[in-house]
């Protein structure tokens, strides 16, 4: 008996919170037969079980509710205000009792039954009332109903339908799934036996690598993986749930709060069925309650404010839900009077958080932000709804709790809206270990904009007194050393060695860690670490990588925040997340080639440059270090294959470190490739920085170190000839791409440099001969025409062949007679 | 608690005991990952099966140990594995000596055990194998800082 009371108890619970939301609903559109059966089925189910357990005051109640609600459906009576009431009084008696029956108390503390025959008697009274409103001139006519339907609210006819396609689709969650409660212990010890175990297949995956390849142990092992994570993706399932059960409450609290602040305002939920960790949902329940308090009470407008200002009678509070990536967003927006940067500012330097001078060089966002701080509260009369020691501080830091955020927009006299980001669950996130001074770390994935090696030229790494600063598209970055933050024992390392973390805050700023590896990324289960070691402030939770080392997951936030880094700590705005920029940063790409030896490798592909083509006669393999002449440049070359060379040309890889360049001789390229799988460390090949796998193949990651350590060498630029172009459009765009590949660097017209070649067009010499102009050491004179005057010496501008043969001599004449060039000049 | 089952180890040669309930296991202590600008008496964290636990250096937790130790004191390449407040922890003692029954109750002595000492024990306890002080597993987790903080804080 006790177990069936207490599922009577539950699904009267769930009913009720289902109902409180699609009664107001249906208050504010009386057409709607879908949420009238729903309240209607409420009430029926509830006079049904109170038969059957012989609680005759709920049965009375719930059955005066019914008939009343019956009437509303057979068209006997129009739902109004009244009704609404009445039928919300009596639920919210069923409530009551419901939670005393459950403590085991005496229903007489409710009062006698007369209370109740007032209840009941509510009822009716509103059924007269609501046939002689005419008489007592209400406002809006005999149907008094606190919200005009919304299709007149609305006002156009183009909207009826949308409206009903909404109806339609808030109305389906009713028809729900079938359900069992669990205790949340039980789905909390298995939610950690299901972690457990993804940490103890990593373990064995770790092991089998190890023994090397075993048929018949990686088959069922590969199911293993499979099925553990599919598992995982269901337990993860079960800890979420659909906002809606968050939302379902809103509507009745914005009703009460509206009616009690003399307000009209309407609510537009949308989004209810993203889905978020149930603890999440907790927690935010809270934050969430303030802000709709807030809107409602500071927010929104009296009627007759509205109305003078032009607006709708009826405030409109909308909140929706929008799930982006790994988190989620929900924003809380109103209509009503906006925020008052004036008063804001006055306020926040009466209490002293900013100073008069610090006020006007922030902007209208900053100063909105300012609400967020503690012991802020705007509100001159404090009313018993919102202000009453819970401030928008409490909120920010709830959601800051979980590593979510909140920021606020609002323009005057057209509304507020608040933004809330917050992650969409606790405790599997994705992350990416990386590695400095032989520790391992483990950096949350969604602050990851982009990983940058040292190596690439543009990110100029500089130290500008103790700070270091590189360049990010275009921008300077700061750039902090993981291994000074953590205040490791670090050599120091040269900026092309260091792998660059593009981290991006929640505040929208960034900032680059350096590091010096990256290892992999996956999910990791974050576990929490003791108080003593989270004070340090630096560190999230500690996570186990798959050979069981456990690796503490850094707290990029707080990090930033003790840097400085953050643009300013007090205004937390919410930065454009690029989810394709993100997803596309943390993959490794290489470029995957055949050696001559026949082995498949790779080399990473921010270091390939270029694939060239060489011919044989270009490589000189004569000295100790083989060379190969690419663009009037003498390069270093590595992979050549011992013995006589055969082929006619071969394929080279153009490798470089920024500074240095050397080729890589291959003999097949393959592919650019995304290195998806674990790196494993080669310790006995000294050329060799791992072996990973690729489409199933194992594949050797060249050690782009070790070979430019070995090979590398900045390339002999000045050999490269130079040619000074003319002016205009044709030379630049025409002339300019041939020039270029017949090996020579472009200056621009008017540069003087003696060992330059110089292009000119023959009116141009004409005219510079005749004013005594200086012109470059030699020369290459175009003509306009075809046909030329015989010996005058210059080349017909289309003529390709002569134009390059020009060159061509040019250069040779610079290299074997550097002198000519003074003696012409 | 008489008859109380108690664990006696040696930090920093003197002899301790914890309350058999608190410790969860005793463990082969594996790799221990440092913790950088942690605490210096939070040796790190090292994995038991798929769960994490905080090293605690018992002798730099209890505040007689400033140095680096090792020199002073032995260690044991077992620890015990205490929870407090749901956080798991491996202790890090000289070594861990036995199991014995509690004789009587924890009781001051006159003089004291001195400051350190004092702040992480209940009292001195009587064993089956001689007096042991008591440990208060919560003090000691809260490392010796903060007797320093409240030291400073009333001054």
């Amino acid at each position: 008996m006790d177990d069936l009371l207490a599922d009577f108890i539950a699904e009267t619970r769930e009913m009720l919170e289902a109902s409180g939301g699609e009664l107001v609903a249906w208050e504010a559109d009386p057409a709607d037969r879908a949420r009238l059966d729903t309240i209607f089925r409420f009430v029926h189910t509830v006079k049904g079980n109170c038969g059957f357990f012989d609680f005759p005051r709920l049965a009375g109640l719930s059955h005066a509710a019914e008939d009343a609600l019956a009437d509303c459906r057979a068209g006997r009576r129009e739902p109004d205000q009244q009704l609404v009431t009445a039928v919300l009084a009596i639920i919210d008696r069923i409530a009551l009792m419901i939670d005393a029956i459950e403590a085991g108390e005496d229903l007489a503390s409710f009062g006698g039954e007369d209370s109740d025959e007032a209840l009941i008697a509510d009822l009716d009274v509103s059924r007269e009332t609501s046939g002689n409103a005419g008489l007592e001139g209400g406002r809006q006519g005999a149907n008094l109903t606190l919200h005009a339907p919304a299709d007149a609210l609305f006002g156009t006819g183009e909207q009826p339908g949308n409206d009903r396609a909404a109806a339609a689709r808030r109305a389906d969650p009713t028809a729900a799934q079938r359900t069992i409660r669990l205790p949340v212990e039980l789905l909390d010890r298995v939610m950690s036996g299901v972690s457990d175990m993804v940490l103890a297949r990593n373990d064995l995956a770790h092991r089998l690598r190890q023994a090397g390849n075993q048929p018949t142990i990686d088959g069922p092992f590969e199911r293993l993986t499979t099925i553990l994570s599919d598992v995982r993706d269901a337990i993860t399932r079960m800890r979420m749930q659909r906002i809606e059960t968050l939302f379902g409450a809103l509507p009745r609290l914005v009703r009460d709060l509206s009616a009690e602040l003399g307000k009209q305002v309407m609510v537009d939920l949308d989004g209810g069925d993203v889905e978020l960790d149930r603890e999440m949902i907790e927690t935010i329940r809270d934050p969430l309650t303030h802000l709709i308090r807030n809107a409602i009470d500071h927010g929104i407008e009296p009627p007759s404010a509205r109305l003078a200002g032009g607006k709708r009678e009826i405030g409109l509070l909308a909140i929706a839900a929008r799930q982006s990536g790994n988190t989620i967003s929900i924003v809380i927006s109103d209509d009503g009077r906006g925020l008052d940067e004036e008063r804001i500012a006055a306020k926040a330097i009466a209490t002293g958080l900013i100073t008069a001078a610090e006020r006007s060089a922030m902007g209208r966002d900053k100063i909105l932000n300012l609400i967020f701080e503690p012991g802020f509260s705007t509100a001159e009369v404090v009313s018993n709804v919102s202000g009453r020691g819970v401030g928008l501080d409490v909120v920010r830091q709830n959601l800051e709790k979980v590593g979510g955020s909140i920021k606020v927009t609002s323009a005057p006299g057209q509304g507020t809206l608040f933004s809330l980001q917050i992650p969409l669950t606790l405790s599997i996130i994705a992350g990416l270990t990386v590695e400095v001074g032989g520790h391992r770390f483990a950096i949350p994935q969604s602050y990851v904009e982009e990983i940058a090696q040292g190596t690439a030229h543009a990110l100029d790494f500089t130290r500008m007194g103790e700070t270091a600063l590189v360049t990010f598209r275009g921008n300077r970055v700061p750039c902090l050393m993981l291994g000074e933050v953590l205040g490791l024992d670090t050599r120091e390392i040269a900026a092309h060695e260091l792998t660059l973390v593009m981290l991006r805050l929640a505040s929208g700023d960034l900032f680059a860690l350096a590091v010096e590896g990256i290892h992999n990324h996956g999910d990791l289960v974050v576990k929490p670490l003791a108080p003593a070691v989270m004070r340090s402030g630096l560190y999230a939770g500690s996570t186990l990588l798959d050979d069981g080392q456990p690796v503490l997951l850094l707290d990029v936030a707080n990090i930033a925040a003790h840097h400085n880094l953050m643009s300013d700590t007090r205004v937390r705005t919410i930065g454009l997340i690029e989810e394709g920029a993100v997803v596309a940063a943390d993959i490794t790409r290489a470029m995957l080639f055949t050696d001559f030896a026949g082995r498949r490798s790779a080399v990473r592909l921010e270091l390939v440059q270029r694939i060239e083509t060489a011919p044989a006669s270009a490589i000189d393999a004569s000295g100790a270090r083989p060379r190969v002449v690419i663009d009037g440049l003498i390069l270093p070359l590595v992979g050549l294959p011992q013995g006589a060379f055969t082929l006619p040309r071969v394929r080279l890889l153009r490798l470089t470190d920024g500074a240095c360049e050397l080729l890589y001789a291959v003999r097949e390229v393959e592919d650019a490739v995304e290195l998806t799988e674990a790196l494993h460390p080669v310790p006995d090949d000294p050329l060799a920085e791992a072996v990973t796998l690729i489409g199933g193949q194992p594949v050797t990651l060249v050690d782009a170190h070790a070979l430019f350590a070995l090979h590398g060498e900045p390339p002999l630029a000045a050999i490269r000839p130079r040619c000074i172009l003319p002016d205009g459009e044709w030379a630049r765009t025409i002339l300019g791409p041939l020039v270029a590949r017949a090996g020579y660097d472009i200056l621009p017209e008017g540069t003087h440099d003696p060992d330059a070649i110089g292009i000119v067009f023959e009116d141009m010499y004409e005219v510079a001969e005749a004013l005594g102009r200086t012109l470059p050491g030699r020369l290459i004179r175009l003509r306009d025409q075809p046909d030329a005057p015989p010996g005058s010496g210059t080349i017909y501008r289309y003529d390709r062949e002569s134009l390059l043969a020009a060159l061509a001599a040019a250069k040779d004449a610079a290299h074997t007679q550097p002198d000519f060039v003074g003696e012409a000049a | 608690m008489t008859g109380d089952l108690l664990v006696i180890a040696q930090i920093a040669g003197r002899r301790c005991a914890f309350s058999a309930l608190d410790v969860k296991s005793v463990i082969e202590i594996g790799t221990i990952t440092p913790i950088p600008r942690a605490p210096a008496w939070i040796a790190g964290i090292t994995a038991l099966r798929s769960q994490a636990l905080t090293v605690i250096d018992c002798r730099r937790a209890v505040g007689v140990c400033t140095g680096p130790v090792g020199q002073d004191w032995p260690t044991d390449h077992r620890a015990a594995v205490v929870t407090d407040s749901g956080y798991s922890y491996a202790l890090m003692v000289d070594s861990i000596e036995d199991i014995t029954t509690a004789a009587g109750e924890a009781g001051q002595i006159p003089g004291g055990f001195g400051p350190e000492w004092s702040r992480v024990a209940t009292g001195m306890i009587e064993t089956l194998a001689g007096p042991a002080l008591m440990v208060d597993l919560a003090a000691l987790l809260a490392g010796p800082d903060t007797a320093r903080h409240e030291i400073e804080a009333a001054i």
